[in-house]
């Protein structure tokens, strides 16, 4: 090698170490958060998807939301009500049993123009949502509140009428309330046309008209599928945001969206950035290197599981059911492929659930045994042939297993579930369809042939009718609408989850619960599999930010996040 | 000529408005619409909350009431409303289609600029060693994957040596700046991918220009002209290159032809804001207006360039008609 080529070499090497050392340093200046989901427009009403909300909770609150903790929390309201409290209490109204509650906003709650928020505000939401021309995703949401009625010397103190005795009545954590004094005239205009209010309203029109928000920022620029910045609202209730710019930037792609973190493109990778295994390898690279970074794993409500096609002859058998589970060895799969970094699921309620229970006197638990697995199915009646497999009046116990195809972390866990099946006998068959025809066609008509892995995502301490209850059975009949994709009919669970919802002892409640899934996974309609972990990138010197594993994101204490 | 272009944008015409009934009913076959992504992604969503956005969308409609319901307004010059963005479509694809052409305009000019003279040197030294090295340029421009030249792109010109940025289509917060420093602004953000995108251009141009260039080269009346005693650049340009062209016109219509339809895999790499991607997920997400407008440009583009080739035939080589 010439001394010339050396040198260049050489000066290569030092400007390239040089150049990947030097990180920028984290000010309250300015934040820069990268995230691989596309966003839509921030109406409240309006919003479907996951990046929208995410970005929402930094300009906009409403009376309360669930904490890091999972406990739910005033936000605009001064205090949560309740029986015990006084706050609410149980009224008849022609027959009908219904729950009315006071909610009392904060005196300093404003919008971004300084407006105070007022009940009319609530009252003009829940009015717009109501109309069957908004195209507002759950309406049950607004409608659950019959009425909001105040007095007028007192317009932040809202007596809420619900439609019925329902305990759950201060989850209100998407009951957003819209600026009557900004939206209201077009509502006026364009009420009567389809779609007409979403299309023409500010957050669509004038996203940053100030006044439409009431968090601790407010937007100052949107660019669809690009970014959105962020700057702090004079007018915000709380403690003053420290980040002076908030700035989200949408990379899709998340090798680039890595890249863009190590060339200082952005501080930050939110939870809607990186792919699980993809952040267990960036993990290890931070190590290696010792970057200014946290990789941060938190457990959420997202329920990875198998559903069984109730209606499959091989898997009406129980012992069948429950020897497909005792045959998987779930914290070896977990470890193996995911660092152990997620957690073992038993039934559908995550760990971070407060009506969770592992305990063996009030739910069926599986841990892994071949010999147990090869037990159930021997009394089953399915022996093992000469191939390897089991048979029963000469048909072979093989079952068919879907899943997302092009999801390299589920056709992983396919392949390995597969392997521990054969070892008791049981063909598995893999058939895997593009995500939009696994859910748009096959899931929604029920039409897998015995087996089909993918996620359930919940709320904590929610009632599981959509799931659970018979009447949610996807059928031809009901336009295949519910998620009872198994096809599982209990009696007995659909009174639980009747009795369940009118509840208003706590403790009663989780005793139901606890019933519920005791039936769950004695019968195992569904193979539980692991509880996901919501994964993000979080530099060293950024505190305050902590994330929630449930829907409501680590953007809702934001005015807590600063630079140190 | 006017009859025959009357004529041809007549038929055009015809094309687009059958082939755009033929996809949104292809559309409307696929599994899934925009009510299923909202049931995925909420889990509050109850069965008479799906029948109603159903209802409101208009998705319970036979596929050929919701056509006429989407052509209707666009004739008014009303794109429509994105389902999934929750914006009108002109204001969601008008910036991106811009953006889209400018990379698309400037990568395939560098691509031409590089790629013809390239594959002219290369016919005209067939077999030798600079042959060699343009071919192997070339093939290894055809070879290598989009992404794979992407990322090492983004890793070395962003990461390592830090010169310009990984990804995006500007720097945000210029958009009070000066002309010249946003015009400034943009062509770093510019550079990376489009040298991405020419590079597999380059590679396809090269092989097609050499084969086309070969082919004119052998006929008999350059050999007449060279023993005519023609200069050199005379008989490569005048009468080999331009015999050459025909080939070339056809390949470079139809690359014209796709300056909106966007680069999904270099414009998501690069977080470009382009069409590209906005047209993949309106696909995926079953977002019909913006599918179909995405479509209707394509179709629109592909015809006008073919047209465009037909004319250009007729001047590069005087014996094709327009009869």
């Amino acid at each position: 090698m010439s001394k010339v080529t050396r040198f260049v070499l050489s000066a290569m090497i030092a400007f390239t170490m040089s150049a990947t050392s030097a990180q920028a340093a984290l000010s309250n200046k300015e934040l820069k958060i990268g995230i691989s989901q596309e966003f839509e427009n921030f109406n409240p009403l309006i919003m479907t998807m996951v990046a929208s909300f995410y970005m929402y909770n930094f300009v906009g609150r409403t009376l309360t939301t669930m904490d890091a903790d999972g406990k739910w929390v005033p936000q605009l309201a001064k205090s949560i009500p309740s029986i015990e409290n006084g706050g609410a209490k149980l009224i008849t109204e022609a027959g009908k049993k219904k729950v009315q509650a006071v909610w009392e906003i904060k005196d300093t709650a404003k919008w971004s123009d300084g407006k105070p928020v007022v009940c009319d505000d609530f009252k003009f939401a829940r009015e717009v949502a109501s109309s069957p021309n908004v195209s507002v995703a759950s309406k049950e949401t607004y409608t659950m509140v019959e009425r909001i009625e105040w007095d007028t010397k007192t317009p932040q103190k809202c007596t809420f009428t619900y439609e019925k005795a329902r305990w759950d009545f201060t989850q209100l954590g998407q009951l957003y309330p819209l600026p009557k004094h900004l939206e209201e005239p077009i509502w006026k205009k364009h009420s009567s046309l389809k779609e007409g209010y979403e299309k023409n309203s500010n957050y669509n029109k004038n996203a940053t008209l100030p006044g439409l928000y009431n968090g601790p920022y407010m937007i100052s620029e949107v660019k669809l599928g690009s970014h959105v910045t962020f700057v702090p609202n004079p007018h915000f209730y709380g403690s003053a945001p420290k980040f002076q710019r908030i700035i989200v930037k949408l990379i899709p792609n998340t090798s680039t969206l890595e890249a863009n973190l190590r060339s200082g493109t952005i501080d930050t990778i939110a939870s809607l950035g990186l792919s699980f295994d993809q952040a267990i390898a960036f993990e290890k690279k931070v190590k290696a290197d010792n970057m200014p970074f946290n990789v941060e794993f938190k457990p959420s409500l997202t329920y990875e599981h198998i559903d069984l096609n109730l209606e499959n002859p091989m898997l009406k058998d129980v012992k069948v059911r429950k020897a497909l589970v005792y045959a998987i060895n779930r914290e070896d799969l977990v470890k193996a492929l995911f660092d152990g970094k997620q957690q073992v699921a038993i039934h559908s309620i995550a760990t971070i659930d407060p009506w969770y229970t592992a305990d063996p006197a009030k739910v069926t638990l599986y841990p892994y045994s071949k010999r147990e697995a090869t037990r159930l199915l021997d009394e089953a009646g399915w022996k093992l042939g000469a191939d390897g497999y089991r048979a029963k009046d000469g048909k072979k116990l093989s079952l068919q297993f879907m899943t997302t195809a092009g999801n390299k972390a589920r056709e992983t866990v396919q392949t390995y579930l597969q392997g521990q099946w054969k070892a008791v006998g049981v063909e598995v068959i893999i058939k895997n369809e593009p995500a939009r025809v696994f859910f748009g066609d096959t899931m929604k008509k029920r039409e897998y042939g015995a087996m089909a892995m993918y996620a359930w995502t919940s709320s904590p301490e929610s009632s599981p009718r959509s799931t659970f209850h018979s009447a949610q059975i996807p059928t031809a009949k009901n336009g295949w609408s519910g998620q009872n994709q198994m096809a599982w009919k209990n009696t007995k669970v659909d009174e639980l989850i009747e009795k369940l919802e009118v509840e208003f002892d706590a403790k009663k409640r989780i005793e139901i619960s606890n019933a519920m899934m005791k039936i769950y996974t004695d019968e195992v309609p569904v193979i539980p599999l692991f509880y996901r972990s919501d994964v993000a990138v979080i530099p060293k010197a950024l505190k305050g930010l902590k994330l929630t594993g449930h829907q409501f994101s680590e953007t809702n204490d934001s005015e807590n996040w600063s630079a140190q | 000529m006017t009859t025959f272009i009357t004529r041809r944008l007549i038929q055009t015409m015809v094309v687009i408005f059958l082939l755009s009934y033929f996809c949104f009913y292809l559309m409307t076959l696929m599994p899934g619409d925009p009510v299923e992504l909202m049931i995925q992604s909420n889990p509050k969503i109850t069965s008479e909350d799906i029948t109603r956005l159903r209802e409101l969308y208009g998705l319970d409609q036979p596929a050929y009431k919701r056509y006429f319901s989407w052509v209707a307004p666009l004739v008014q010059g009303d794109l429509g409303y994105s389902r999934t963005y929750r914006v009108p479509v002109t204001e969601l694809m008008g910036p991106k289609l811009w953006n889209t052409f400018i990379l698309s305009f400037f990568a395939l000019s560098l691509s031409i600029l590089v790629s013809i003279p390239l594959g002219v040197i290369s016919a005209l030294r067939a077999g030798s060693k600079l042959d060699y090295f343009i071919n192997f340029i070339a093939f290894a421009g055809i070879s290598v994957p989009s992404f794979w030249l992407a990322l090492i792109l983004i890793m070395t010109f962003a990461v390592f040596f830090q010169l310009l940025p990984a990804g995006g289509t500007y720097t945000i917060g210029t958009d009070n700046a000066g002309i010249f420093e946003q015009i400034l602004d943009r062509g770093k953000y510019l550079i990376l991918p489009t040298i991405s995108l020419a590079y597999l251009q380059i590679g396809r141009f090269v092989r097609f220009t050499r084969s086309a260039m070969l082919e004119a080269m052998r006929n008999d009346y350059i050999r007449t002209g060279k023993a005519k005693g023609l200069p050199r650049a005379q008989v490569v340009w005048k009468h080999g290159f331009r015999n050459a062209l025909i080939p070339l016109i056809a390949l470079l219509a139809l690359s014209f032809s796709s300056l909106f339809s966007g680069a999904l895999i270099t414009e998501t790499v690069f977080a470009y804001q382009g069409v590209g991607k906005l047209v993949y997920d309106s696909i995926m997400a079953n977002d019909f207006n913006v599918a179909m407008i995405s479509f209707m440009i394509s179709v629109s583009m592909v015809l006008i360039m073919n047209l465009v080739a037909d004319i250009l035939y007729g001047v590069a080589d005087p014996r094709i008609s327009f009869q």
